[in-house]
C-alpha cells in the first residue's frame, strides 16, 4: 500500500461533521478492496466487515477511527462577507488569511477569510487574537449579488493541499483523524496475510467532533466484544512540555487509564512487544477524547482499547504526521488482531 | 390554541416535577389519541395510528420549566435555593415565585458592593413571608416555579415556560387537527429537558422511531445589540441546522424545507450557538435516529417573559402538519 498516496487523498477530500458523504465514498472505496462487506449506517458511518475463521462462536473487534473534520456553517451575511458559525473545535488563532471552499447548493466557490489590515486597527487590538464572531469570509461577490449564490447553512472547509517536509513527513489539513483511518487501512490489508479468529468491524466514524454520535451509536449497532478507538494524539513540537506529548516516529501510544480496559492495554503492549514495535505509553487520567470515550458505556459496556498516532499542530490545516507512525499504528492493529481468542474474551471479565 | 397555551404555561412544572403539567395536556387529549401512556421517568406518550404504510414517528416537545430548589433556611426563615435548569439570576430580582403548595414567595437579593454587578444565584432569596424558621411554611428540596402570567401584546404572547409549553401545545394542535396520516405518530411530552433530557432520551429507547423531530423555541437575533442570529420573531418557524448539542441530519433538514416550500410556509434557518434540545438525546439513541428540530422563535428566552409570535406558532403548527401528513423522503444529499 502506499501510504502517503492514501494519506494524501483522505486528507484533501472534504467532509465535515454532520456531512460526511465523500469522504465516506473515499473509505468505503479503500477499505471496500480487503474486507468481505462493507455497508453505510442509519446516521452515515462506514462500516467495513471481515470475518475472522472462527466457526463458532463468532467474537467481534470494533476498529473505530472518525472520519469526520472540523470546519465551519455559513450564519450571516453582512456587505457581502459571510459569517459563519464552527462546526466542532475550530482554533481561530490560525483563521485570518486562510483559504476556504465555500459549498454552495450551485457549486464550490473559493473563498478566503478576511483579516484587517494592521494598520488599520488600534495598537492594543494588533495582538489580540481575533474571535470568530469577528471573521468574516470573502467570495469575491458584492452585496447585491451574495444571496444569489449563498445561503445559511452551506457548508465551509479550509482548502489545503499536502505539503510533504524533510524525513518524509507530511503536513496538512484533517489528519485528524484521515491518519487513523489511513492506519485502520494498512491493518485490514495486513490482516489478509494473517489467521485471525475473531471478525473484524472497522467504522470510519461520523461527527466525532461535535457528539461523538457516530461512535455511540455505531458500537450500539454492532454490539461489539471489544472495541479500539484509534485518534491522534498531540506530538511533541516548540512550545510543549510535560508528559502530555509524544515524538513523531516512535511508533503509536497506547492509552492507559479510566477509559480502557486494562486487559485491552496490555493487550496492545503485548502485541507491540511480540513484533518488536516501537511503542508509547499514553496515560490519559480522564476522558481520553476520542471515540473510545462513548464506546465503553454502550450498551452493558465495551472493553476499549485506545491507540494514539502523534501529530503537531492539532486543529490547524497544517497538521503534521509521519507516514511512518500510521504504518506502524496499522501493523499493531493487526497483531492485536491477530492474536485474539477466546482465552483473550474470557480473559475481558476474569 | 391560546386557551391551552395559558392553562401549560400557567401550569406548574420545574424539571423533574412535570405532574401538573401532564395533567393538563392528558386532559387536553383525551379521545383525540388513540392511545396515551406514561413511561417510568414520566413523559406522557400519546399515539395516533396510521394507515399501516408509513413511518414511525417521534415529535417531541418538552413539559418541564427552569425553576428552584430550596437548599437551606435560615433563623428568619428566608430561603436560599439553587438552580432546576439554566437560571439566570438576572431576570428574577423582585420577581415571584410559586412552590407546590401554591405557597408564594418574592425573590430577594443580598445587599452588594457593586449595584452595577448582576449578582449570582447564591445572593440570591426567597422571602415567603415568614416571621421565623419554625413558622416558615417551605422545607429544604421545596421546588418552585417562576410566577408569570401569560398576557398578550397585539399578535405576540408574553409568559414564563413558553419553553417548552409553547411546544406542547403545538403538538396538542397538530394531534387535534391531524385526521389522516400514513405515519404512526408518537407525541412525546417529556419531562427534564432543561437537565439532562432525561425523559426524550429513554422515550426515543423505547418507541425506536425512524424519525424524531423535537419542537421548542430559540431566542432571535432581532433584539437590541444583539448576538448576531439570523432569526427573527415574526418571519416563520425555524428549521434547525446546528446547536451546541448536534448537527441536524442534513437529510431531515432537506425533507423539512421541501415540505415547507411545498406548503408555502415561511420558514427561517437556525444555528443555535448556546444550548440544545430534546433531539439531541435522541439522535444518539439506540443505533442512531435521524433527527431534526423544529424552534420557534422566542424572545428572552428562560425570563418570566418569554414571547412569541402567534403568527410563527400557527405556521409552525401548519409545517407539522404538512410533514406528518405525506409520506417521508430522507435522501442523501
Amino acid at each position: 500500500m502506499d501510504v502517503n498516496a492514501l494519506l494524501k487523498k483522505l486528507s484533501q477530500t472534504t467532509g465535515l461533521s454532520g456531512y460526511e458523504t465523500k469522504i465516506r465514498a473515499e473509505v468505503l472505496a479503500e477499505w471496500g478492496r480487503f474486507v468481505d462487506e462493507t455497508r453505510t449506517d442509519k446516521v452515515g458511518n462506514a462500516v467495513a466487515v471481515k470475518r475472522g475463521y472462527a466457526r463458532k462462536a463468532h467474537r467481534k473487534i470494533m476498529l473505530a477511527s472518525h472520519m469526520d473534520e472540523i470546519g465551519f456553517m455559513v450564519a450571516g451575511f453582512s456587505h457581502g462577507f459571510l459569517r459563519v458559525s464552527p462546526i466542532g473545535g475550530i482554533d481561530a488563532r490560525v483563521l485570518p488569511g486562510q483559504e476556504v471552499i465555500v459549498h454552495s447548493r450551485q457549486r464550490d466557490l473559493p473563498g478566503i477569510i478576511s483579516s484587517t489590515p494592521p494598520h488599520l486597527l488600534k495598537p492594543d487590538d494588533r495582538s489580540k487574537v481575533i474571535s470568530l464572531d469577528q471573521l468574516w469570509i470573502d467570495v469575491g461577490l458584492a452585496p447585491a449579488q451574495v444571496n444569489r449564490f449563498v445561503s445559511i447553512g452551506d457548508l465551509v472547509s479550509i482548502r489545503r493541499d499536502v505539503t510533504e517536509l524533510k524525513n518524509g513527513l507530511l503536513a496538512g489539513k484533517a489528519f485528524d483523524n484521515r491518519a487513523s483511518v489511513a492506519a485502520v487501512a494498512v491493518c485490514l490489508e495486513l490482516l489478509a496475510t494473517i489467521q485471525h479468529q475473531w471478525d473484524v468491524i472497522a467504522v470510519a466514524t461520523v461527527q466525532e467532533e461535535t457528539s461523538a454520535l457516530g461512535a455511540a451509536t455505531s458500537a450500539f449497532g454492532i454490539a461489539p466484544d471489544a472495541a479500539i478507538a484509534i485518534d491522534v494524539t498531540y506530538g511533541v513540537q516548540y512550545g510543549s512540555a510535560g508528559n502530555e506529548v509524544f515524538p513523531l516516529d516512535k511508533g503509536p501510544t497506547i492509552g492507559i487509564g479510566p477509559n480502557m480496559q486494562p486487559k485491552m492495554t496490555q493487550g496492545l503492549i503485548e502485541a507491540a512487544q511480540r513484533i518488536k514495535l516501537d511503542h508509547q505509553i499514553e496515560p490519559m487520567a480522564g476522558s481520553s477524547g476520542t471515540d473510545g470515550w462513548l464506546i465503553q458505556v454502550v450498551r452493558e459496556g465495551i472493553p476499549t482499547g485506545v491507540v494514539g498516532i502523534p501529530l503537531r499542530s492539532m486543529h490547524t490545516p497544517v497538521e503534521v504526521v509521519s507516514p511512518r507512525d500510521v504504518e506502524q499504528t496499522g501493523r499493531l492493529l493487526a497483531e492485536f488482531i491477530g492474536g485474539l481468542d477466546e482465552k483473550f474474551y474470557e480473559s475481558l471479565t476474569e | 390554541m391560546k386557551e391551552t397555551l395559558q392553562k401549560l404555561v400557567e401550569s406548574f412544572g420545574p424539571v423533574g416535577y412535570e405532574d401538573e403539567v401532564r395533567a393538563v395536556i392528558r386532559q387536553e387529549i383525551e379521545g383525540v389519541a388513540d392511545q396515551i401512556s406514561v413511561n417510568k421517568l414520566g413523559s406522557l406518550i400519546a399515539v395516533k395510528q396510521g394507515s399501516g404504510r408509513g413511518k414511525k414517528i417521534m415529535l417531541v416537545a418538552h413539559m418541564d420549566e427552569i425553576g428552584l430548589i430550596v437548599t437551606h433556611i435560615d433563623a428568619r426563615g428566608f430561603a436560599r435555593v439553587t438552580q432546576l435548569g439554566t437560571v439566570y439570576p438576572i431576570y428574577h430580582i423582585g420577581g415571584r415565585v410559586r412552590f407546590a403548595s401554591g405557597q408564594l414567595g418574592v425573590i430577594g437579593v443580598d445587599r452588594r458592593e457593586d449595584n452595577n454587578k448582576p449578582p449570582a444565584l447564591d445572593q440570591l432569596y426567597i422571602d415567603v413571608g415568614a416571621k421565623d424558621k419554625p413558622s416558615c411554611p417551605v422545607q429544604v428540596g421545596d421546588v418552585a416555579c417562576f410566577h408569570r402570567s401569560m398576557e398578550a401584546v397585539g399578535n405576540r404572547l408574553i409568559a414564563k415556560s413558553m419553553d417548552d409549553r409553547l411546544g406542547c401545545a403545538m403538538l396538542i394542535e397538530t394531534l387535534r387537527r391531524l385526521r389522516t396520516t400514513p405515519h404512526e405518530v408518537y407525541f412525546v411530552f417529556s419531562t427534564q429537558e432543561e437537565m439532562t433530557s432525561a425523559g426524550a432520551r429513554t422515550a426515543a429507547y423505547s418507541i425506536e422511531p425512524d424519525v424524531a423531530l423535537a419542537i421548542d423555541v430559540t431566542d432571535t437575533g432581532d433584539t437590541p445589540r444583539a448576538l448576531p442570529k439570523a432569526v427573527e420573531l415574526g418571519k416563520g418557524p425555524a428549521i434547525k441546522l446546528q446547536d451546541s448539542g448536534m448537527i441536524v441530519d442534513p437529510r431531515v433538514k432537506e425533507w423539512m424545507v421541501k415540505r415547507a416550500r411545498e406548503a408555502r410556509i415561511p420558514y427561517q434557518l437556525e444555528i443555535l450557538r448556546g444550548g440544545t434540545t430534546d433531539a439531541q438525546a435522541i439522535q444518539i439513541s439506540r443505533d442512531g435516529i435521524p433527527t431534526g428540530s423544529l424552534s420557534v422563535p422566542c424572545r428572552y428566552t428562560h425570563s418570566p417573559s418569554e414571547m412569541v409570535d402567534m403568527a410563527d406558532v400557527e405556521n409552525g403548527v401548519k409545517l407539522l402538519l404538512a410533514l406528518v401528513k405525506k409520506p417521508i423522503v430522507l435522501s442523501d444529499e
